[in-house]
């Protein structure tokens, strides 16, 4: 599969702070990838990069096998952009706003219209006619993500695109985004871990300027080291949470009423040790869970946040 | 200048659709209409402000001519209307850039240069109607007031004057990209425009530079033998070019 953007040795300094630091990525074509990576880790940094709205210290950054600095508009032809603050003018109505999207990629006549109906329509603004600043910020990130398609881009670049957003906003935007999958890359950066959980295949965590996992979601969450065990037992948790507590394989235990979670270091062990220290000690088992690592715990684990 | 047609447009339609309609041409509307009136009745109302004072000095104040109205309306089109053109040039990237649709719009295949031609292009548009409009209705009230002569020197005046405030747009849009807000880029227009007056006071940089455009309509006027017109259009004419290419070249520079 080839990449739809490749970053090698990518680096950007503001001053004495370096912001991207020497960042090697590909992005397979036709992925939902996640760029995950906390507030200031330099992710709206690369996407600016990517779109030509800033220069590279040094290194290079690739589009579809075209240098970003060197082949600007070539470049931004292919590719649908929303910035973390989308900003609008005010005065105009959704459809004038789709419209001059698409008279700046050269689109116009019935292709215009065509798409500007369908966008309007997918992002629930079909029957909008108030002027932009008169909206909400949910549906001004969804007019973003429309006029991000409107070129019917081959790579759709959405930085923090459901931060800010309520939950139905949220679903509704993460939606949109699962609709494309297959048929655009899209590259997706955020610090909301459950978004990424949700909707992309592949992820990238960056941190101060540095990418510190390149993976899928389902290779992070193997890789945690830690699980954690629920046990809920109807008496005498008090009991068995000294016992646990003086396991070499536990981590941790807590204890809230008749409700044990214990973070384990061995699952092998835990799966054959707690039942018998339960049983041993004669308590009642109501229920026993084993929680596989949340891709924030990894997050956690690899920015060292924890 | 790749999409330089659709973004014009997209001007053109918020000078329509926004204030920036009725500031500018409001202005010079108004100062047109008025310009003559405040002509006619100033001697009287010098006149009468001396008697007022009681001192007994009588001020033998020559009536008003035709000049005096395209005197006014050079004073006047000259502070008030600058200045509003100086607030307006200084939103025209600064604002692109501060309320985020300079991102939107040049993450698409939209040249830098063609936004800031755009601008430019039309706010000397603008400009360009705003002075038609007051001109026409300067010479109207005129000939109602007082007569119709010195009409072609009013043109060659308001001919100058709308070569100034090019090149104070053209300045003051060159601020706005240099500066990171609207309110720096017009403080700094501002200054600019504070000092071509005080520039023009040395001679040589009067009668060759374009600081000269700024009392060179009222020397027409006035009738004054020695105004030089040759060098300060050409330097202005200059300084808009080289104005232009060095905004293109820093807003090609910068990281939004």
């Amino acid at each position: 599969m080839s990449a739809a953007i490749e970053m090698r040795a990518l680096a950007k300094s503001y001053g004495k702070t370096r912001a991207l630091d020497g960042v090697d990525l590909s992005v397979p074509e036709g992925s939902v990838f996640g760029f995950l990576g906390p507030n200031g880790a330099g992710k709206t940094t690369a996407i600016k990069i990517i779109t030509g709205l800033a220069r590279p210290t040094s290194g290079e950054a690739r589009v579809f096998g075209r240098e970003v600095t060197s082949a600007t508009n070539e470049v931004r032809a292919l590719i649908g952009f929303l910035p973390d603050v989308p900003g609008y003018y005010p005065w105009m109505t959704a459809e004038e706003f789709l419209r001059l999207s698409g008279k700046l990629f050269g689109l116009g006549g019935r292709v215009l219209d065509t798409r500007v109906s369908a966008l309007l329509e997918m992002a629930g603004l079909d029957g909008a006619r108030q002027r932009i600043g008169g909206f909400s910020r949910g549906m001004k990130q969804r007019l973003g993500i429309a006029q991000a398609l409107i070129n019917a881009p081959r790579l759709l670049l959405l930085d923090e695109p459901t931060s800010a957003l309520d939950p139905m906003g949220r679903k509704s935007v993460l939606d949109m985004i699962a609709a494309l999958s297959g048929t655009t890359t899209v590259f997706f950066s955020t610090h909301i871990l459950g978004d990424v959980e949700r909707v992309c295949d592949r992820v990238t965590i960056l941190d101060h300027g540095r990418i510190v996992r390149h993976a899928s979601i389902g290779e992070l969450k193997r890789e945690g080291h830690a699980s954690r065990f629920l046990i809920e037992v109807e008496r005498g948790a008090e009991d068995i949470e000294t016992t646990l507590a003086a396991q070499h394989w536990v981590a941790e235990c807590r204890r809230d009423g008749q409700l044990l979670r214990c973070v384990v270091s061995d699952v092998s062990a835990a799966r054959l040790s707690i039942p018998a220290v339960v049983a041993e000690a004669r308590v009642p088992l109501i229920r026993m869970l084993e929680e596989e690592p949340t891709l924030e715990d990894v997050f956690v684990e690899l920015v060292g946040g924890g | 200048m790749s999409g330089f047609a659709a973004f014009f447009g997209k001007e053109l339609t918020e000078i329509v659709r926004t204030w920036r309609l009725y500031v500018l041409p409001g202005i010079m509307l108004f100062f047109g209409l008025a310009s003559p009136i405040i002509a006619e009745v100033t001697p009287g109302l010098i006149a009468s402000a001396a008697r007022a004072e009681g001192t007994g000095i009588v001020i033998e104040v020559p009536p008003a001519t035709t000049v005096d109205a395209y005197v006014q309306w050079g004073a006047n089109a000259g502070e008030v209307a600058l200045l509003a053109l100086i607030i307006i040039a200084a939103g025209a990237i600064a604002g692109e850039r501060t309320g985020g649709t300079a991102q939107m719009v040049l993450a698409k295949p939209v040249s830098r240069t063609a936004m800031l031609v755009a601008k430019l292009l039309s706010t000397w548009l603008l400009l360009g109607v705003s002075t038609i409009v007051s001109v026409v209705a300067c010479i109207g009230v005129t000939a109602v007031v007082f007569d119709t002569s010195h009409v072609p020197r009013f043109l060659a005046v308001a001919a100058l004057w709308y070569l100034l405030a090019c090149m104070l747009a053209a300045a003051t849009v060159t601020l706005s990209v240099l500066f990171r807000s609207q309110t720096g880029a017009a403080a700094a227009g501002v200054a600019v425009y504070i000092m071509m007056p005080i520039v023009s006071l040395w001679e040589p940089a009067r009668d060759h530079s374009p600081a000269g455009l700024i009392g060179l309509g009222h020397r027409l006027l006035a009738g004054t033998e020695d105004a030089l017109v040759f060098w300060p259009v050409v330097t202005g004419l200059a300084a808009i070019a080289g104005l232009t290419a060095f905004a293109c070249w820093a807003f090609g520079r910068q990281d939004l």
